[in-house]
């Protein structure tokens, strides 16, 4: 993989609090990259440096090969789309996506071009000559995006541009924005904490914590394997089950749970017999039957309580040594409280993971 | 970087010709000499004494005393009611009521001066206190009123209709929610109708006869006529007072927020 | 509705007091100051007898008996020539002629020996009923006199609006002086107020909270202590001379009090609060992330400053300007303190005809004229105040 955009031993000091310590991290050209994780976990922080708007403490930033820590803001040729958008209140949504285009001394037939194209990029050729107040949010945020476009430049930073707008709008422009990534080859870097949106848009996800990336890979991989405790309870909704490796052969384990049962999971490299882990089990890969079947892993539970939940039936189960959660299919049947069920899920639908 | 120390350097200048002349003042109020300057020879008080022994000064003190409480009294009573008056909207003049309550602060000091003075010797008011407190509480409303609408546009209604709710009498609301939430407000604003008072001078030359001479009037005439450290000693208590002062209207801005901020936040 | 209306006449008892209050001693002063400005009695003092039987009279017809006898009879009973000359001045700008007539008329009048039985006997033209307009005119105690005077124009002998002659031309100097140096002043202010206010903005914490208390405590700093503070350090053995002589930059003591420089800066600093709080409260309400989109669209600083910081600020310019611009004209104690006789400003002058030669009417019209350009500004000031940001 090309490495276009690269962080190099990046740390970040405010006074004495470190918001990002010795990153490392590769992007490739065209890629669509997600910075995912909590406030305060530092994604934003390398936002900020990667625009220019802050100097990392030490480490370098290089952009197709060549170190910017030095490079000014505007000079390095990233579009930026802000938070609350940053539009300019005393200019025209025209003037406001012109802005760049003169900035670089860009002739005004040409300008004048390039605003209309893209406004027409995204559907607002009727409105150029208002004002970012006249507009509703959806709208400026589109504004904001067609003006970090317009100028064609070489790497599009993302802050949390959804995070204003309301849910049906935000889905809708989370498939526009995905949608133009692939149409324009556009490399992208976003910011969220939204673990759906980072699952839905990116090529990649890097899911930070205190500062660093607990772990980065495709949607699939954080979701499926997650590497970390935190990473498994950050994205998405888990079972989280103490344990004890007994033994490892090839790709699985077998772990004993407190009360004694036997779980054989997937697990990947660095966990030894013996070592207490976590096993984490998604919900919905969870199946309840009264009788005990013929899978590989199944547990005897009870059903504390059961909720419909429209798409599909949350149900809460307890034994004698841990609670557990299972998401049913809509077409699953109900179960009464009180009810003693079996618990089944296969070894690769649960996870090893190392304290 | 080297836009940072030009911006250091510009602030700290700026602020040194901001506060310096204010502290350059100070230790002259305890000079040993008569005249108003750098060296100071060696330490004394013998200004503070001219200033409370001196009889132009004691009078003058006592003066600015009587004249500003007076001045306080009328513009605090006169200022809350008319806020508590411009609260209701359906009011048609509201905003030029307004606009007539913060006038006084527009008009050049000199302009009224002269329209006062013709207008009180009219009445036989000048050269008297009640004439003088009169036209310093012109000036003054427009700090009382600012000072008190503003904590009352703090006030969330819903407080006021949840006490009637409660089953508060209109009266009741006012006195037992009302006023204490918009209290601050008044408290600042008789400070600041106090400050007005003790700091006029353009008025005072116009209506106050020589019994009335407060102690901007006679700082006045002493720096104009013949200027001596006990002028020093006299800013050393203006700037005294106004740090007491500032204090009281800092605590008592917190304490509005406090007290109009909402419970959950 | 007998709850609204019983809550509009709580509003308006709440109102009453203090409406009443400054409708007596804010709107009535002002207004009998204005009312000095365009009054001139000084006529109708010298003719009372004339004024009174005058009053009854038509314009038109010839001058009856008892008229002309009471004419006689106040002229006869003059014994001010200082007001005699003014009122013949003044007939004479109205009426010309009137100067040669008045003069007969009074030698006559003063011959003990054969007094005239009426007015037309010692001259024709006291037939003539201009003549009597003329004084029936001068009778009414209205004038634009001192208006005119105010901005150096008089009434030439008939009755045109003409310049004063230069000797006489000495409110103009004053004014355009007035407005030069607020202007000035507004100008510093705005220089090292703005900014100032934009670093201030754009720091946080206890580094803010500094700058703008450097600001609020000489805002709150009794303006007589101010003045004093400057006194102390523009006099001639002042700090600001010693520090100067004692680096070596100069030899000799430099003017820096009872001048124009004095001034100047003594202003700026009491007003330099006024132009830093508008334009620091705009400051603040302009998002944070506009200045570093400006810079990831490409903009250098200065263009960034120039196309988004400044058009956004400007409101807030304005208003400092406005503000510094609408104190300094009205400006009265630190002129008179820390400026020269060549540093007076129209307040000082208002307040010299007032107290000093107790002429009300040009007080009243010099102050008609700062009040009237105070109260223009400050309207504009208000809209602009008013105003949303953002809007057109």
């Amino acid at each position: 993989m090309a490495e276009f955009i690269k962080f190099d031993r990046i740390t970040k000091f405010y006074g004495p609090l470190c918001v990002v310590e010795n990153l490392d991290l590769s992007i490739a050209k065209g890629e669509f990259v997600s910075l995912l994780g909590p406030s305060g976990s530092g994604k934003t922080t390398l936002l900020m440096m990667l625009a220019g708007f802050e100097q990392a403490t030490s480490g370098k930033i290089l952009l197709d090969g060549a170190a910017i820590n030095d490079v000014p803001t505007h000079k390095r040729d990233m579009g930026v789309v802000f938070q609350s958008y940053a539009l300019f209140p005393h200019m025209t949504v025209g003037e406001n996506i012109a802005f760049p285009l003169q900035m670089r001394g860009i002739d005004k037939a040409e300008t004048a071009a390039r605003v209309k194209q893209a406004l027409d990029m995204v559907q607002l050729s009727t409105l150029a000559d208002r004002r970012p107040s006249q507009l509703s949010g959806g709208q400026q945020q589109r504004v904001a995006l067609a003006r970090a476009l317009v100028f064609e430049p070489r790497v599009v930073l993302m802050d949390e541009p959804l995070g204003a707008l309301d849910k049906q709008l935000r889905e809708q422009m989370q498939l526009d924005i995905r949608e133009l990534h692939r149409r324009l080859g556009l490399t992208i870097v976003f910011v969220t904490h939204d673990q759906s949106e980072a699952l839905t848009m990116s090529d990649r996800v890097a899911v930070f914590n205190k500062g660093k990336i607990e772990q980065i890979g495709t949607p699939r991989q954080v979701y499926d394997e997650p590497a970390t405790r935190f990473v498994a309870e950050f994205i998405g909704e888990t079972n989280l089950v103490e344990g004890v490796v007994e033994a490892i052969e090839g790709r699985e384990a077998t772990v004993r749970l407190p009360n004694g049962a036997q779980i054989v999971s997937a697990v990947s490299d660095g966990v030894a017999a013996g070592q207490g882990v976590y096993l984490s089990i998604r919900p919905e890969r969870i199946d309840l039957a009264e009788a005990r079947g013929a899978a590989r892993n199944v547990l005897e539970t009870e059903v504390t309580d059961s909720v419909y939940q429209g798409d599909h039936l949350r149900v809460q189960l307890q034994n004698e040594a841990y609670p557990l959660i299972a998401k049913l299919g809509r077409r699953s049947r109900e179960f009464a409280p009180g009810t003693k069920v079996f618990a089944a899920f296969s070894a690769g639908d649960c996870r090893v993971i190392a304290p | 970087m080297p836009m940072k120390i030009a911006k250091l350097t510009f602030a700290l200048l700026t602020i040194l010709f901001l506060v310096a002349p204010l502290i350059a003042i100070l230790p002259l109020a305890f000079t040993s000499s008569v005249i108003l300057t750098y060296p100071i020879p060696s330490w004394s008080l013998r200004w503070f004494e001219e200033l409370f022994f001196a009889d132009a000064w004691r009078r003058a003190i006592i003066n600015s005393l009587i004249i500003g409480t007076g001045t306080t009294l009328l513009a605090t009573v006169l200022g809350t009611a008319a806020s508590l008056g411009l609260r209701n909207r359906l009011f048609f003049f509201r905003g030029s009521m307004r606009t007539l309550f913060l006038l006084p602060m527009v008009v050049p000091a000199v302009v009224l001066g002269v329209g006062m003075q013709v207008l009180l010797a009219r009445f036989g008011l000048i050269n008297s206190y009640a004439g003088v407190i009169i036209a310093h509480t012109v000036v003054a409303i427009p700090f009382v009123v600012v000072s008190v609408t503003g904590a009352l546009a703090g006030i969330d209604e819903r407080v006021e209709l949840a006490a009637q709710s409660l089953g508060a009498a209109p009266v009741t609301v006012f006195r037992r929610v009302t006023l204490p939430l918009a209290m601050p407000g008044v408290l600042s604003g008789a400070v600041l109708a106090f400050a007005t008072s003790l700091d006029e001078v353009v008025l005072t030359l116009f209506v106050a006869g020589p019994n009335q001479r407060t102690l901007a009037r006679q700082m006045f005439s002493s720096i104009r006529e013949n200027i001596s450290p006990a002028i020093a000693a006299a800013a050393f208590l203006f700037i005294a007072a106004t740090i007491l002062i500032g204090l009281v209207v800092v605590l008592s801005r917190s304490m509005l927020e406090r007290r109009t901020r909402p419970a959950a936040s | 509705m007998s709850g609204s209306s019983s809550r509009m006449g709580r509003s308006l008892l709440l109102l009453a007091p203090l409406f009443l209050f400054l409708m007596g001693f804010f709107v009535w002063p002002l207004f009998s100051m204005m009312s000095q400005a365009v009054s001139d009695p000084a006529v109708l003092r010298l003719l009372p007898r004339t004024a009174e039987i005058m009053g009854d009279w038509d314009r038109e017809s010839p001058p009856s008996m008892p008229m002309q006898t009471a004419l006689m009879e106040d002229l006869k009973a003059v014994d001010d020539d200082q007001a005699l000359g003014d009122m013949v001045r003044r007939l004479n700008s109205a009426r010309s002629g009137f100067r040669t007539l008045m003069s007969k008329t009074t030698s006559a009048l003063g011959d003990a020996a054969s007094p005239p039985p009426d007015l037309v006997s010692i001259d024709k033209r006291w037939e003539k009923p201009e003549f009597w307009i003329a004084i029936a005119d001068a009778l009414s105690p209205l004038t634009d006199r001192n208006l005119l005077a105010a901005v150096d124009l008089g009434r030439n002998s008939a009755g045109a609006i003409e310049h004063l002659p230069a000797d006489q031309s000495v409110n103009r100097v004053i004014l355009v002086r007035t407005f030069w140096i607020a202007a000035l002043v507004t100008f510093f202010c705005a220089c090292i107020g703005f900014p100032y206010a934009i670093i201030a903005a754009s720091l946080t914490g206890w580094k803010r909270d500094l700058m703008l208390a450097a600001v609020l405590l000489p805002l709150w700093t009794s303006l007589l202590v101010r003045t004093a503070a400057w006194f102390i350090l523009l006099q001639e053995q002042g700090l600001i001379n010693d520090f100067l002589r004692a680096i070596g930059l100069i030899d000799a003591p430099l003017a820096l009090i009872f001048n124009r420089t004095g001034v100047i800066i003594a202003m700026t600093h009491v007003l330099l609060p006024f132009m830093v709080l508008p334009i620091y409260s705009v400051l603040i309400t302009i998002p944070k992330n506009l200045m570093p989109a400006a810079a990831s669209l490409g903009a250098p600083p200065i263009r960034a400053f120039l196309r988004v910081l400044l058009p956004l600020s400007l409101r807030g310019v304005a208003s400092g300007g406005l503000l510094v611009f609408i104190s300094a004209i009205g400006y009265y104690i630190t002129p008179a303190l820390i400026g020269g006789p060549g540093d007076q400003m129209i307040s000082s002058i208002i307040a010299f005809y007032a107290t000093g030669s107790a002429n009300w009417g040009m007080a009243g019209a010099l102050g008609m004229v700062l009040l009237v350009a105070t109260l223009l500004l400050y309207s504009v000031y208000a809209r602009l105040s008013s105003d949303e940001p953002g809007r057109r």
